[in-house]
């Protein structure tokens, strides 16, 4: 893999290590972030699968990928991880594969499996310091059984187990869980947060990461048109406007120190980006929620204000 | 009994249309069941539902591989090799398509030998409701074929719809919209003949090493076979004027679609773009238009 | 090497070292963790080169053997009870994609309540997975099954897992001379394992696992998991006399004890097997003709060689030391479905004993094979039966009172 920055999308590398033809959703920013992150692995890669979505890219007889991949279950991927990483140093140890021929192992899961039911097999896979890339596409809920809230669910968004209703307006009531800080609390060698809408940034991440033994894990927040409510030809522009807006900071840990990748000059008012989806249509129609869009606005001002980019 | 197999793309409503159109003929009577198919994909993809009406018991599950009725919610179905809407359709069935042709021209274009009966129910959506919503329109021409009555019709748009439609506006709008198109349509007697089963061998199977029979997959990248193109509704078309090769298309598509010419133009691949048209809307050259698809796959091919 | 006395944790660690495994991740629990101890300790002073890694859980620690062995390594890992049925999804995944992942079970009855003795609800809740399983009666036997697990798993006629069982305590923590061969022999009796089905290379890109969608499709792949565990009774007996050439001990599917003449027949499985010989030594002093089969191979089910051990029986009395709850006894009813069409089908009985590592007394035994005369002179076979004592009655009757349930 290289390991020089690019500075534009036309230094992307123009390899398509996955074809079309997906079940994946039109538009689907989940995709859309795969799709780089191949670029930038390269095609000598096995992905480990969790259930998600994504499970849905390999149906028997077809695969979209020019690389092996191993489906394993929700809970688990990352210790499939570990089997696959041990089992083909044990090969190449034994001298039954050669070190050039080496696989980089890749962990793919939505955030139900990353946030929730996955976290204690990633909490050991870090732990053991697995040399491995982990890519969490984080569509902030159970996207592929119909979008019921999950661990990555934000604060007021209507999920289809957190539909606001007269006796309670507010979509989902609790706040999303920080999975950047639950990993970064295990010191990794290189954590990210990533964007569909930002592919230079995402693919000098991975340059960045490759110099690093051990977990490199990824958490891109990916666009979900079915989920959130949006025309699939905005997947891009919204999630554009979710970094904009600070709702999700561009940012990177090397070994536990963060530092942000890009930071809006001005940022935007969230409101510009929920007002975009169906799933926060509750806060503007028929009434407008204003105590709940101020407490987003005002988390988000918190946030920046910590890491003192905003005063 | 009366096997009803209704033909959309996912996102489109023919679910609920069958839902409907089970609800009014057990408001009106009848032995009914009603059950959606739909595979791992989630929007755009192929989908059918099914509703059986009988006044006897209904010994039957599963998929109708020989209905009385087929409603084509989607045009572009029609000609669809893995979809194939009037597959199994009986001698003296009836189809129904969502289209502004005419009967006659619905005929000679898909080469249906069998009753069609067409109405604009997109034109008939936009233009009543607002959008265009095709659930309830479609389970409107179907009651009707079906010889459902009004009143059942509308009390099981009320029941079905109230729990997905908050606004009583917008409800209001459906069952009015609906209304005009089971009135748009002129019923017809329809007398089908049971189709006669083709004897099937029933076989065991070899056993095959699990080089063979293991759940894996030892091609790669075949997956442009299953051509998503057809799931699009709109097309993007490149104004290669305005185009400034600036590669902001290829980079944000998701599907690996779009690729550049020799001299750095880019171009689709229509077998597999879902036309999410996330490039058209990017495009800072504004250089690329979408077109509405009416014509089927196999005829975009000549293009 | 010569014998050693070793437990049948140490049995199946020795076992995993001869056949040269490779790779072991693992996961503690209670009866099994002197198994992965064991390897641990041999990997650390360098005796044994494979690697070991400790999981997070059972369901990780099956994930990663899956995983490994569907990389193309020689892989194992063990455990027991309550961690199986944490790795429950795991094992029928892993079984879904044909690796031949080794692994033991060491037996322990199932929460609620928790408990440590031994019992096999837990062994046998995996049972349609796809899985091969062995049971074990003795150490030495636990150690051989690993080695004929291997070459089994790997043959491509199967290539399914195995899953080996021991009880727990009776047989983990119980010392017994056990022989152990040298590696020379044991490497012409289980040559290194080449895969040529389930790897992961650059230059031949797989993709494993993958979703079957579509009730036609997924038939077909489950059926064919059927049809080699079906296979694996063919190839088992090849590997059986395989074995007895090389180390001179012999194995069938189910073992026969003083069955050709008898008349009553006890079915046992495990360790509690030997307790079932010790009552059929007793009976046949007593002037009864009495046998035991036990089952040693439980998938593939080796009906053929079940019916033909029994043809003729007057009567035979499953001891099922598992419950299914609402039911009976597990084995009682495959044993039922395998002998029903036979014309000349003996009575057959059905017991619950051993739940939880309780004991089967000898009167205990005597009220097995009365039963069994009484319905054979009756023609009327009761319900299932709990075997439990007086004396174990009073025992709980002080307990609940101390419990304050008195």
């Amino acid at each position: 893999m290289d390991t020089i920055p690019i500075r534009s999308i036309r230094e992307i590398p123009p390899e398509e290590n996955m074809l079309s033809g997906t079940p994946a959703c039109a538009g689907c920013g989940g995709l859309l972030t795969l799709r780089h992150c191949l670029k930038a692995l390269g095609e000598k890669i096995v992905i480990v699968n969790a259930a998600s979505c994504f499970t849905l890219l390999s149906i028997y007889p077809f695969t979209p990928f020019k690389n092996s991949w191993l489906y394993t279950a929700m809970a688990c991927a990352p210790a499939g991880a570990q089997g696959v990483r041990d089992a083909l140093d044990i090969l190449i140890k034994k001298g039954k594969l050669d070190p050039e021929e080496d696989l980089k192992v890749v962990v793919l899961t939505g955030d139900g499996s990353a946030y929730d039911m996955g976290l204690s097999s990633t909490s050991g896979a870090i732990y053991r310091n697995l040399d491995f890339y982990y890519i969490c596409y984080d569509n902030e809920a159970y996207g592929n059984t119909g979008f019921q809230q999950s661990g990555a669910t934000p604060f007021a968004s209507r999920t289809a187990t957190s539909p606001p209703g007269g006796a309670r307006p507010t979509g989902a009531q609790l706040q999303k869980k920080d999975l950047f800080e639950i990993w970064n609390s295990h010191r990794p060698p290189y954590l990210a947060t990533i964007s569909p809408a930002y592919p230079v940034d995402l693919v000098n991440k991975f340059r960045k990461a490759e110099q690093y033994k051990g977990p490199k894990l990824f958490i891109s927040h990916s666009s979900c048109p079915p989920g959130w409510g949006f025309d699939p030809s905005h997947s891009v522009s919204l999630a554009k406007l979710a970094v904009e807006t600070g709702i999700w900071p561009l940012k990177e840990s090397v070994h536990g120190k963060v530092e942000h990748t890009f930071v809006p000059k001005k940022f935007k008012p969230v409101e510009d980006y929920l007002k975009e989806q169906e799933r926060f249509a509750h806060l503007f129609k028929p009434v407008r929620q204003e105590d709940i869009l101020k407490s987003i606005q005002e988390t988000v001002n918190e946030y920046w204000r910590k890491h003192k980019l905003l005063s | 009994m009366l096997r009803l197999r209704f033909h959309g793309r996912g996102g489109q409503g023919a679910k609920v249309a069958s839902r409907v159109l089970g609800t009014a003929a057990f408001l009106d009577g009848y032995n009914v069941q009603d059950f959606p198919l739909y595979g791992a994909e989630k929007r755009g993809a192929p989908i059918t539902a099914f509703t059986r009406i009988s006044r006897e018991n209904i010994m039957e599950r599963g998929v109708i591989s020989d209905p009385d009725i087929v409603i084509v919610i989607d045009e572009t179905l029609l000609s669809d090799p893995k979809a194939m809407p009037l597959s199994g359709l009986k001698k003296g069935g009836v189809v129904f398509v969502n289209t502004p042709q005419s009967p006659l021209e619905s005929k000679e274009r898909y080469s249906i030998t069998d009753h069609v009966i067409t109405l604009d129910l997109t034109k008939i959506g936009l233009d009543m409701i607002g959008k265009p919503v095709l659930s309830s329109l479609a389970a409107a021409v179907a009651s009707r074929i079906a010889g459902i009555g009004e009143d059942a019709l509308r009390d099981a748009l009320e029941k079905e719809l109230s729990g997905i439609i908050s606004d009583r506006g917008i409800l209001e709008k459906n069952t009015e919209a609906a209304l005009y198109c089971y009135d748009a349509v002129v019923p017809v007697q329809m007398k089908t003949t049971e189709s006669i089963r083709e004897g099937e061998n029933v076989i065991n199977i070899p056993f095959e090493t699990a080089r063979v029979s293991s759940p894996a997959i030892n091609a790669t990248g075949n997956t442009p076979l299953r051509r998503t193109g057809n799931w699009r509704v709109f097309r993007p078309v490149w104004d290669y004027d305005l185009c400034t090769r600036c590669m902001t298309c290829v980079a944000r598509c998701p599907e690996g679609c779009i690729q550049v010419n020799e001299d750095g133009y880019p171009y689709a691949d229509y077998e597999n773009c879902k036309g999410c048209l996330i490039c058209a809307r990017e495009c800072p050259a504004k250089a690329i238009n979408d077109v509405r698809e009416m014509h089927s796959q196999s005829e975009e091919g000549e293009l | 090497m010569g014998k050693e006395m070793l437990t049948g944790n140490g049995a199946a660690a020795w076992g995993v070292r001869m056949a040269e495994v490779d790779y072991i991740p693992a996961y503690p629990i209670t009866p099994q963790t002197e198994i992965i101890e064991t390897i641990a300790k041999w990997i650390s002073d360098g005796a044994m080169d494979a690697s070991f890694v400790t999981m997070d859980s059972e369901h990780s620690m099956v994930t990663a053997a899956g995983a490994a062995s569907a990389t193309g390594v020689r892989t194992f890992t063990a455990t027991s009870s309550q961690g199986l049925l944490y790795g429950f999804e795991m094992i029928y995944t892993v079984a879904g994609w044909r690796v031949p992942l080794v692994m033991v079970n060491v037996s322990r009855g199932l929460s609620s309540p928790i408990t440590l003795g031994p019992d096999h609800n837990d062994i046998l809740a995996i049972r349609d997975s796809g899985f091969l399983q062995i049971h074990c009666e003795t150490c030495q036997e636990v150690f051989d099954s690993i080695l004929m697990a291997y070459k089994l798993a790997e043959d491509e006629r199967v290539l399914l897992p195995v899953i080996v069982n021991m009880d727990g305590f009776y047989l983990s923590f119980t010392r017994e001379p056990v022989e152990i061969p040298d590696v020379e022999t044991v490497r012409s009796f289980l040559p290194e394992y080449q895969p040529e089905h389930a790897f992961f290379k650059p230059a031949q890109p797989m993709a494993q696992g993958v979703a079957v969608l579509g009730g036609e499709f997924y038939s077909y792949f489950k059926y064919q998991m059927h049809l080699a565990s079906k296979n694996a009774l063919e190839v088992y007996k090849e590997v059986c006399g395989d074995f007895e050439q090389k180390f001179g001990r012999k194995y069938r599917t189910i073992e026969e004890y003083m069955l050709e003449d008898a008349e009553y027949v006890l079915v046992m499985t495990n360790s509690f097997s030997t307790l079932g010989k010790a009552a059929v030594k007793r009976a046949r002093e007593n002037g009864l003709k009495a046998g035991l089969l036990r089952l040693r191979v439980l998938r593939p089910f080796p009906d053929p060689d079940i019916k033909n051990a029994l043809k003729g029986k007057r009567a035979v009395a499953v001891i099922d030391q598992n419950i299914s709850i609402g039911k009976g006894g597990i084995i009682y009813s495959e044993m039922a479905g395998c002998l029903y069409n036979e014309i000349n089908r003996p009575l057959l009985l059905s017991f619950i004993g051993g739940l939880g590592g309780k004991n089967i007394s000898p009167e205990e035994f005597e009220l097995i094979f009365d039963k069994m005369i009484k319905a054979e002179d009756t023609g009327i076979v009761e319900a299932p039966h709990l075997l439990y004592t007086e004396n174990e009655w009073k025992e709980m009757a002080g307990l609940k009172e101390i419990a304050g349930k008195g």
